[in-house]
C-alpha cells in the first residue's frame, strides 16, 4: 500500500504544535459565535413568536437576508466592506470572524426558538399569568424552560453547523485558526495528503464526538412530559389487556 | 443599458467583468453539483433503507464522513491532497470544487430519501409486489413518487443552500463570481495606472450578496410552499 506508505507521519506529530494551536483559535471563536447565535436566537425567537411589533418584522427579514445569502460573502462584507468609509469599522480577523458566526448562526436560532417558543401550549402561559406573573416573567418562567427544550435539538445542530463554518472563515480573512493553520503549513512545507488527511481526522473527531455528547444530553433534558405521556399510554394499554 | 445611467463610472468595468469571467464558473458548478446530489443522493438513500449490513455500512460511513466534515476541508483533500496521493489524481479546480460539493450535498440527500422512503407504509410496497413488481419496479413506480412528496420540500432548500456553497470554490482557485469581485475590489484599490486607489468592496460585495438572495430566496420560498402543500 503505497498510498500509506507515502505518508510521513513523523511530520504531523513534528508540527502538533500549529494543529493544537489551530484548534484552540477555532474552539475559541465558534464558542463565542455560539453564545451569540445562543442569545441572539432567544431574543429575537420569542420576539417573532410573540409577535413584538417593529421587532418581528425586523427580525423576519434578518432571518432571511442571512439565510438566503452564502456566509463566505458575508464575512467578505464585514471583513472588507465594513473597514471602508464612510463606516471605517476596522475588525481583528477575529472579531469579524465570531461576529459573522454569531450573525449566521443567530438568524437559524431565531427560526429554530421562534418554533419552540410557539409549540409550547398557550394555557401554561394563561397558567403563568393566572399565578400573577407579567408577561416578561412568564416568558422566562413559563415559555423559555419549555420553549427552549422543544428547540433544544434543532438548535445544536446549528451550534455544529456554526463550528464546521469556522473552517470557512479561517482561510477567508486568514484568522489562524485549524483550516488557515493547515493550509498555511501545506503551502511551506508541501506535504497536503498527510495535513489534509489529518485536518479531516480532527474535525470527523470534533464533530462526531459533540454530536454524541449531544444525543446523551437531548436524551436527559427531554421534556418530562414526553416521558410521562409514554407511561401514562403504556399504562392504560396494560389496563385494556 | 437603461441602468447605465444610474451607476457610478467604475461600475460598468466591474460588472461586466464579474458577470463575463465569474459566472460562467459559478453556473457550471452549481449546475453539476445539483444534478450529482440529486441523483447520487436518492440513489444511496433509498438503498439505505435495505437491511443489508455490508451494503448499509458503506453508505452510513459515506454519509456521516461528507456531513461531518467542513466543506472547505472536503474541497483541500480534493483539489490539493488528492494530487499527490500515489494516483495522482488531479480535476481543474472547478470540476474538484464539483465533485466537493456533489459529496457534501449527496449525503444531505441521502438522509432526507431515507426518512421519506421509510415513511411510505408497508401496505405500499406489498401491494406493489402482489402486483409483481420486482424490488427495482416497486420502488421507481411506486415507493419513490410517493416518498417524492416529502422529499421535494427540503431537496429545494438544499439547492439553494448548495448554489451558496458554491462560492467556497473561490477558496480553491476557481474564478467564481465571488473571486472575479474580490479580483476587482483589490484592482481598484491599487494605485494607478492598474487601479484608481478607491474602496468599493462594500458596493461589490453587497452586490454578489444581492445576487445571491436573488437566486435563493424564490428557492426557500418555494421549498416552504411546497411543505405546505404537500407534506
Amino acid at each position: 500500500m503505497s498510498l500509506i506508505a507515502s505518508f510521513e507521519w513523523s511530520f504531523i506529530w513534528e508540527n502538533r504544535g500549529v494543529f493544537l494551536d489551530g484548534l484552540w483559535v477555532t474552539l475559541k471563536v465558534s464558542a463565542i459565535g455560539i453564545a451569540g447565535a445562543f442569545v441572539i436566537g432567544v431574543v429575537l425567537g420569542a420576539a417573532r413568536a410573540h409577535r413584538i411589533p417593529v421587532l418581528s418584522p425586523l427580525a423576519a427579514v434578518y432571518v432571511e437576508v442571512i439565510r438566503n445569502t452564502p456566509i463566505l460573502v458575508q464575512v467578505f462584507f464585514v471583513y472588507f466592506g465594513l473597514s471602508e468609509p464612510p463606516f471605517n469599522i476596522r475588525l481583528t480577523a477575529f472579531t469579524a470572524g465570531w461576529l459573522t458566526l454569531a450573525v449566521w448562526g443567530g438568524a437559524f436560532n431565531t427560526e429554530n426558538f421562534r418554533a419552540g417558543f410557539e409549540a409550547v401550549p398557550y394555557r401554561y402561559r394563561e397558567a403563568g399569568l393566572a399565578l400573577g406573573f407579567g408577561r416578561l416573567m412568564t416568558f422566562l418562567n413559563v415559555t423559555l424552560p419549555i420553549g427552549g427544550r422543544i428547540a433544544l435539538p434543532s438548535s445544536i445542530n446549528t451550534y455544529i453547523s456554526v463550528l464546521k463554518n469556522s473552517a470557512l472563515i479561517g482561510p477567508a480573512i486568514s484568522l489562524p485558526e485549524l483550516t488557515y493553520q493547515a493550509y498555511s503549513l501545506e503551502s511551506v512545507s508541501f506535504r497536503a495528503t498527510e495535513i489534509y488527511f489529518t485536518l479531516a481526522v480532527i474535525y470527523l473527531a470534533v464533530v462526531w464526538v459533540l454530536s454524541g455528547l449531544i444525543r446523551a444530553l437531548e436524551a436527559r433534558l427531554a421534556l418530562p412530559e414526553a416521558k410521562r405521556v409514554r407511561t401514562r399510554r403504556q399504562q392504560r394499554l396494560r389496563e385494556a389487556v | 443599458m437603461p441602468l447605465a445611467g444610474l451607476l457610478p463610472d467604475w461600475a460598468g468595468p466591474v460588472f461586466h467583468y464579474i458577470l463575463e469571467t465569474g459566472l460562467p464558473f459559478t453556473l457550471k458548478i452549481a449546475g453539476v453539483a445539483v444534478v450529482g446530489t440529486v441523483v447520487i443522493g436518492i440513489a444511496l438513500g433509498t438503498l439505505l433503507t435495505i437491511r443489508f449490513l455490508p451494503l448499509r455500512a458503506p453508505i452510513r460511513l459515506y454519509i456521516e464522513v461528507w456531513r461531518g466534515l467542513p466543506l472547505i476541508v472536503t474541497l483541500f483533500l480534493i483539489v490539493y491532497a488528492l494530487p499527490q496521493t500515489t494516483f495522482h489524481v488531479t480535476f481543474q479546480p472547478w470540476v474538484g470544487a464539483a465533485i466537493g460539493l456533489t459529496l457534501w450535498g449527496s449525503a444531505q440527500v441521502a438522509e432526507a430519501t431515507r426518512g421519506a422512503v421509510e415513511s411510505i407504509p408497508r401496505e405500499q410496497h406489498e401491494a406493489a409486489a402482489a402486483l409483481g413488481f420486482g424490488w427495482l419496479g416497486r420502488h421507481v413506480f411506486v415507493v419513490l413518487p410517493q416518498a417524492g412528496r416529502r422529499l421535494l420540500p427540503p431537496l429545494v432548500s438544499l439547492m439553494a443552500n448548495v448554489i451558496q456553497n458554491t462560492t467556497l470554490a473561490s477558496l480553491v482557485g476557481v474564478t467564481d463570481i465571488l473571486f472575479a469581485a474580490k479580483q476587482q475590489v483589490e484592482r481598484l484599490a491599487a494605485p494607478p495606472p492598474a487601479g484608481q486607489l478607491e474602496q468599493h468592496g462594500f458596493a461589490i460585495y453587497g452586490a454578489v450578496l444581492v445576487f445571491f438572495f436573488l437566486i435563493s430566496f424564490p428557492l426557500t420560498r418555494l421549498a416552504a410552499f411546497l411543505e405546505r402543500r404537500l407534506v
